[in-house]
């Protein structure tokens, strides 16, 4: 059983996603801001199996985040998927350059969603 | 104090100053008090107006934080956690349970609006099998009526809400019932149609462009070209019929743009012959264009036809000889860097020049050590592979 967290400002968007992942199985912390996200890291220590993050959001965007999970020892190992409705080359390129493992573009497919989320803690999995 | 304030002013001194002693006053005190009268009086109307807006605004605010968590929960348990969707059934197959969304409380004008909105909210992060289900909740509760009804208003702005609504559930109307939008005197209205019809009207996306006698304006076009080269699975048809046949300028300059994102080289006569047109804007938008899709062909017909141009026209031969980088220009090119009077021909020269510089190499170097020290800035400028034009 994977424990994920998932960082999104948009309401419906955590709701559902959220509601997914636990329909599936797994465990979900959500963070409803950058800020949050971060505090949540810490208070556990960066114990998650996976990160799903939002890029634009207040207090701190994605990006932060991800540097800030990848800057330490332990969050580097864990896979990020990226869910923003910012689909630019440049952002795209950011987001891989900072660690992130995928990218999905709002509006996204429920089904494709829990496919990457299953095949990226398998490959955790895997390479733990 | 108050009352005996009141009570003078209608019954007693006050009352008659304001009322009979008004009309021997001195024409400029009359006309002041008038002005301060209307003054006093918009902006009580406009606060009160604004009050009750605002009231309004919170009402619906208030009514619409009680409604949404009952219309979430509904549309999670039936559609985001429908059975079918985690047994991969196709979308004819899957059971919608709509009993929830029957209910009376459902029936209410308001509540169907928010369910409304929801079910947008919800279909601009879905897509897929939800986002199909979504679309089916909206046929099935008939709430494109509510949409249709809102196409029928004589207000624009529920008119502008109803396209938004069949855009987004991807409900295609009857071509009647939009294209005349297309047209609307309404600036926002025209763009929220043009908008809807592009992305509903699969076979004939551009038909609106046939009967367009309203501008796009530089918005509109960025707005529509953002649309059309995002929308997938668009039927893009040769842009040459309305760049030949069009009589709105703003819809052929629009059309030359997109044959340049497009590539269309079958459309490349229809371009150069709008080179002979009266109207110098559309001509250098077709120079530009000329110049963006490098056609060398007609290359020499702009070199030719350049000292007979206006400014802009010419400014965009200059650009499109460094476009097409055919090298066969250098000495033109050199002559107008060093002869133009204009600023702007000296540095569109320059930088046409240095595009050009596997045939000017030599010329550069000789222009950098012999021009003026001003046409020697230019140069350095444009040679800067930061600067970007």
């Amino acid at each position: 059983m994977g424990k994920i967290l998932l960082v999104e400002d948009d309401e419906i968007m955590q709701k559902v996603i959220e509601k997914i992942l636990i329909r599936e199985g797994l465990v979900v912390d959500v963070a409803r801001n950058g800020k949050e996200a971060l505090v949540k890291l810490e208070e556990n220590n960066f114990q998650y199996d996976m990160m799903i993050t939002d890029i634009m959001m207040p207090y701190a965007n994605g990006f932060e985040i991800i540097s800030r999970v990848k800057s330490e020892e332990l969050g580097k190992k864990i896979p990020v998927i990226i869910i923003s409705s910012v689909g630019n080359e440049d952002s795209v390129m950011e987001g891989f350059k900072l660690g992130a493992d995928d990218y999905l573009k709002k509006p996204i497919m429920a089904g494709e969603l829990i496919i990457r989320v299953k095949r990226l803690l398998a490959r955790a999995n895997n390479v733990l | 104090m108050i009352r005996e304030f009141f009570s003078e002013l209608f019954s007693g001194e006050l009352f008659r100053v304001f009322v009979y002693d008004f009309l021997y006053f001195p024409t400029v005190i009359q006309i002041a008090v008038i002005f301060i009268f209307i003054a006093l009086l918009s902006t009580t109307i406009a606060y009160i107006s604004i009050l009750v807006r605002r009231y309004r605004g919170h009402r619906r605010d208030v009514r619409r934080a009680r409604i949404n968590p009952k219309i979430d929960q509904l549309i999670t348990e039936n559609i985001i956690l429908n059975e079918g969707i985690l047994e991969d059934k196709p979308i004819e197959d899957i059971t919608i349970n709509l009993e929830g969304f029957r209910k009376p409380l459902y029936k209410k004008r308001w509540v169907r609006q928010a369910l409304i909105d929801r079910l947008m909210e919800y279909r601009k992060n879905f897509v897929g099998t939800i986002g199909e289900l979504l679309r089916i909740v909206y046929l099935e509760l008939e709430l494109d009526k509510d949409s249709f009804r809102k196409m029928k208003s004589p207000r624009w702005e529920r008119k502008v809400q109803a396209l938004v609504e069949f855009t987004s559930m991807d409900f295609t109307i009857a071509d009647v019932n939009i294209l005349p939008l297309t047209n609307s005197k309404v600036r926002e209205l025209r763009a929220e149609a043009r908008h809807a019809y592009i992305k509903l009207s699969k076979n004939e996306p551009f038909k609106f462009f046939d009967i367009a006698t309203e501008p796009l304006l530089q918005w509109d076009q960025i707005e529509l070209f953002k649309i059309i080269t995002s929308t997938k699975d668009i039927a893009i048809p040769n842009f040459a019929r309305w760049v030949t046949y069009s009589s709105n300028k703003t819809v052929i300059s629009f059309c030359l743009k997109l044959i340049v994102y497009y590539n269309q080289q079958a459309a490349i006569p229809a371009v150069v012959k709008l080179l002979d047109t009266k109207d110098h804007f559309l001509r250098a938008d077709a120079i530009n264009c000329i110049g963006k899709m490098k056609i060398e062909e007609v290359e020499a017909t702009l070199v030719n036809m350049y000292n007979n141009q206006p400014l802009n026209c010419q400014i965009e031969i200059l650009k499109a000889v460094g476009r097409i980088e055919s090298g066969k220009y250098i000495d033109f090119l050199r002559q107008e860097f060093l002869h133009a009077t204009d600023f702007d021909l000296r540095k569109n020269a320059a930088r046409s020049l240095v595009r050009n510089e596997w045939m000017a190499k030599d010329v550069i170097q000789e222009l950098m050590v012999t021009s003026t020290p001003d046409n020697q800035l230019i140069l350095k400028h444009v040679m800067n592979p930061l600067i970007k034009y």
